[in-house]
């Protein structure tokens, strides 16, 4: 039960108005072909509400239904010790009562008028959305907007309902060895940053959260002025920005939540950890501190994720899993971050074979990267993966809104996916050297190795 | 198993990848038109399907054969996998290497997957690159070379990741209900297969096995985007014109299954988990049946969506799980019904019961009328958000062509879940789900649950091998 991929979180890049040309004399190398993402794909509308909520809307009639997103700028980064995880059960409890909407009234009203609703919490910020036919615009709004406004959080339902998150944590993390080596690898890397605890939290801080916490945390979070408000699909925006005015336009705005303290100390020198359970093969989970969204990198830091890691003729699989036959799959994953976060790397090693053959494995893909920089095709290959990546995104009245609420909260514009790729369109053999050199720096290296024990008696989680 | 690997932000809801969306389905007041088709068959025997669909510059291929595991040689059990997944290291002209290279450069996607009845290739690439995508997805569906060093690598694979699905409690549960339900039917064993079985096949089989089911007349080809349809009906036509038909008629491969009364246990060993697997299972009905709406909107009332009596009573109101539903499998001859959930170990019997009366309380008292609506309704609403993507179309168009239903099943979709009434649930209920017969499985500390579980049924114990 892992997630599903449907989280289309990833950077996803947009193209800006022309591709470069390719410099001369790259015989193997064809020419890149007209664009296939264009602005003209992707229209978009912004408004800004009096009470500071910001409205986007894309109209696109192809199917009748709509999708209806809300992404709060708030996750486990605004938390503190003793209350980790309170973003993820805050998730939670959106659903369970609201002034006008008692509990269990906003899925009985939302499936009844043949809708879907899920959300997610992760490091940077809290989403939620509804897909619902067109006709049922009003609806959402209702349900939405009674829960920005009035959240009732009431003790039996945060009773019941941290018994859920707590089963989710047994799920995702005490029961489940990627979970876990994810979790040791922040811990483990983070000195004071709050990317140092899980977003799901510790489990001892589940078993402590009041409701007086809850309170404080809806009041200064879940504020319009903190809100981005998507919506897509089938609409006439006139008419829709009408009713989103009605029903949100009245929530009064707050004070601007207080940015949390990101003060990492400079890390020098590798960190290493073990995770000890019953397993059958090994498993490295590596992780190189990386800039967060304001770094000019970004875009090379992007298109080294791909050519390390995009399908099989990238180079941790061809090197671990394609020459060498130690690994059962090699994979890198670099996500923009609104802190300094990680550049991660995972190996899930074949039966037999040592978590140290695995990293050296890597280490030497990496160095060679890092001093010879990639091909004149590899790159041009990774920008065409890129680009067409974000027209996969595009392919649902859902993709397109994640893909929108992401950029305007991340990188503070929606439109900034356009320059994005225009940034990953320009990105040199040289700066993908040049990056990765001062990036995979064993010195800022943290690595959490699975160590498997022989099946016995658990370790119990701590209570 | 090369997909990146990305930070995992925390749901509210798990994301059931395979039953939830993709009979996810028209809104009731909006009249939905599916974009006009053509469907072909050549004269090897191959079904083709095309649809235009041009909102964005992407297309879609998929072949689905019935070449699954269902169709696996006893004894060689895991053969339509592996060879579905050889299908891309090594066809035509190119190697493992230049393929992977070669679909990547396009910024494209090519897969080969085996499941329980059917082996699917999908390509999808940007509207420019049709004849790259289409050479290739060509080449590895008639011209696999299966090359005996990707062979053992893949097999090799194979076997780690045999091994590696062990180390998931929610894994192991779904792999061995399928024994445990359905005893020696080869809709039984997981696609993946076992240590023993996968690791003593053949290239030789690996060939043969392609040779006899990737065969025209077992395969439907459907392309769904930013095509004109005259023109790509004569591409594939000169490109598939080389793959010979079998001239054999496709035999089913197994028969239904047999529905044994009374209720039986299997704990599956696993003493480290702090949180209990659950399965209850017993045998269902074909996908073509003609109770197939009655019971889809039966089981979204019992377990379906998120306001169904499980996802109520086990999550909302008692707080034992995070995750439960109820799910039919439906195939060519046979079907399961399946309701999963976990639970911390400490709570497994109470979960188990609260399920079980649950599911009894419906079954013999019926739904309420609101809830029969909102099932209904909520069916009917989700409907089109299946079908927006290319891919999803092409998956819906196959789908409907392998399961020989009714050519206009999705346009009707929406008036066949209206017209189901409550007479029809409270039949269904009654005639197809399962009480007292539930089969069930656990995934847990052998010594508390063995405790835990008594009375329910004769327990058997396995250790995990």
């Amino acid at each position: 039960m892992r997630l599903a991929s449907r989280a289309a979180f990833a950077l996803a890049l947009a193209l800006a108005a022309a591709s470069p040309a390719l410099a001369a004399g790259k015989p193997a190398t064809p020419a890149p072909a007209a664009p296939a993402f264009t602005p003209d794909l992707l229209q978009v509308e912004r408004h800004v509400l009096d009470n500071g909520l910001v409205v986007l809307t894309h109209e696109d009639h192809s199917v009748p239904t709509i999708t209806f997103w809300q992404w709060y700028r708030v996750g486990s980064r605004n938390e503190r010790p003793g209350i980790t995880g309170i973003s993820h059960f805050f998730e939670h409890m959106m659903f369970n009562g609201s002034k006008d909407v008692p509990p269990k009234e906003y899925d009985r009203i939302l499936e009844s008028n043949g809708g879907y609703s899920n959300a997610f919490t992760d490091r940077d910020m809290t989403a939620y959305y509804e897909d619902i036919a067109s006709d049922r615009l009003g609806v959402v709004l209702r349900l939405d907007s009674d829960r920005m406004a009035a959240l009732s959080l009431l003790p039996d339902q945060l009773r019941s309902e941290i018994e859920v998150v707590k089963e989710e944590r047994r799920l995702r993390t005490d029961n489940d060895i990627q979970g876990m080596l994810d979790e040791q690898l922040y811990a483990s890397a983070f000195d004071q940053a709050p990317y140092h605890w899980p977003v799901i939290g510790w489990m001892a801080d589940l078993n402590a959260i009041t409701r007086d916490d809850m309170v404080e945390y809806f009041r200064i979070h879940y504020a319009p002025d903190n809100c981005i408000l998507v919506l897509v699909g089938d609409f006439e925006t006139r008419a829709a920005l009408d009713s989103i005015r009605a029903y949100f336009g009245g929530i009064p705005r707050q004070p601007a939540p207080p940015e949390p303290i990101v003060g990492e100390p400079e890390q020098k020198g590798e960190r290493r950890a073990e995770v000890h359970y019953p397993a059958q093969n090994v498993s490295v989970d590596m992780g190189y501190k990386a800039p967060g969204v304001k770094s000019a990198d970004l875009a090379t830091l992007d298109v080294l994720e791909r050519i390390l890691s995009a399908g099989e003729s990238s180079r941790l699989h061809q090197a671990l899993v394609y020459e060498k036959q130690i690994a059962l799959g090699a994979s890198a994953s670099f996500q923009t971050h609104l802190d300094p976060g990680l550049f991660e790397v995972y190996v899930e090693l074949k039966p037999g074979r040592a978590a140290a053959d695995g990293e050296a494995a890597v280490y030497e893909v990496l160095d060679r990267l890092a001093k010879e920089g990639p091909s004149a095709r590899e790159l041009e290959k990774a920008k065409n993966l890129i680009e067409a990546g974000f027209v996969r995104r595009m392919k649902t009245n859902n993709g397109m809104g994640s893909q929108i609420g992401y950029y305007e909260h991340v990188l503070g514009d929606w439109r900034a996916m356009f320059d994005q790729l225009a940034k990953v369109r320009a990105v040199t053999a040289e700066d993908c050297r040049r990056v990765a050199k001062q990036v995979f720096d064993p010195t800022k290296r943290t690595v959490v190795s699975l160590v498997p024990e022989k099946e016995g008696d658990a370790a119990e989680v701590t209570p | 198993m090369t997909s990146a690997r990305k930070a995992r932000p925390m749901f509210r809801r798990l994301l059931l990848a395979a039953c939830a969306a993709a009979f996810a389905a028209p809104a009731g007041a909006a009249t939905f038109r599916l974009p006009a088709h053509t469907k072909t068959t050549f004269e090897n025997g191959l079904t083709v399907i095309v649809m235009p669909a041009r909102r964005l510059p992407l297309v879609e291929f998929r072949l689905v054969a019935r070449a699954g595991a269902v169709n696996d040689p006893a004894g060689r059990e895991g053969l339509a996998g592996l060879t579905a997944e050889l299908l891309t290291q090594g066809a035509g002209r190119r190697d493992a290497r230049q393929i992977a290279e070669d679909i990547a450069f396009v910024g494209g996607a090519l897969d080969a997957t085996a499941s329980i009845e059917q082996a699917v290739v999908t390509c999808e690439v940007l509207g420019k690159d049709f004849a790259t995508g289409l050479g290739m997805f060509h080449d590895v569906i008639v011209q696999p070379t299966f090359p005996e060093a990707e062979f053992k690598r893949k097999q090799s694979e194979t076997l780690g990741a045999i091994a590696a699905q062990k180390d998931d409690p929610g894994t192991v549960a779904n792999n061995e209900l399928g024994p445990f339900l359905m005893g020696e039917s080869p809709l039984a064993h997981p696609v993946i297969g076992y240590a023993r079985t996968v690791g003593a096949l053949t290239r030789d089989d690996a060939v043969a096995f392609h040779k006899r089911f990737l065969v025209p007349d077992r395969c439907i080809l459907a392309v769904v985007g930013d095509v004109d349809a005259k023109a790509v009906l004569a591409a594939l036509g000169k490109a598939f014109s080389d793959w010979k038909p079998s001239g054999e008629k496709p035999a089913d491969a197994y028969a239904p299954l047999p529905r044994d009364g009374g209720r039986r246990v299997l704990i599956v060993s696993k003493p480290e988990v702090t949180q209990s697997q659950i399965r209850l299972a017993c045998g269902g009905v074909p996908r073509n049946h003609p109770d197939y709406f009655a019971i889809t909107v039966a089981n979204t009332i019992l377990g379906g969506g998120f306001t169904s009596r499980l996802v109520n009573e086990i999550r909302v109101n008692q707080g034992l799980t995070y995750g439960i539903s109820s799910r039919w499998g439906m195939y060519r001859n046979a079907g399961t019904f399946t309701i999963s959930t976990f639970t911390r170990n400490e709570k497994l019997r109470k979960a188990v019961d609260a399920t079980l009366g649950v599911v009894k309380q419906l079954v013999d008292q019926g739904p309420t009328e609101q809830e029969l609506a909102k099932a209904r309704r909520y069916l009917t609403g989700q409907y089109p958000l299946g079908l927006q993507a290319p891919d999803a179309l092409a998956a819906q168009l196959a789908t409907v062509e392998f399961y020989g239903l009714p050519p206009d099943f999705i346009e009707t979709y929406t008036s066949r879940v209206e017209g189901v009434t409550m007479a029809d649930v409270k039949r269904v209920l009654k005639e197809r789900f399962c009480t007292d017969d539930l089969k069930l499985l656990v995934v847990s500390n052998p010594k508390t649950a063995q405790e835990s579980l008594a009375g329910l049924g004769p327990i058997e114990v396995k250790e995990m091998e």
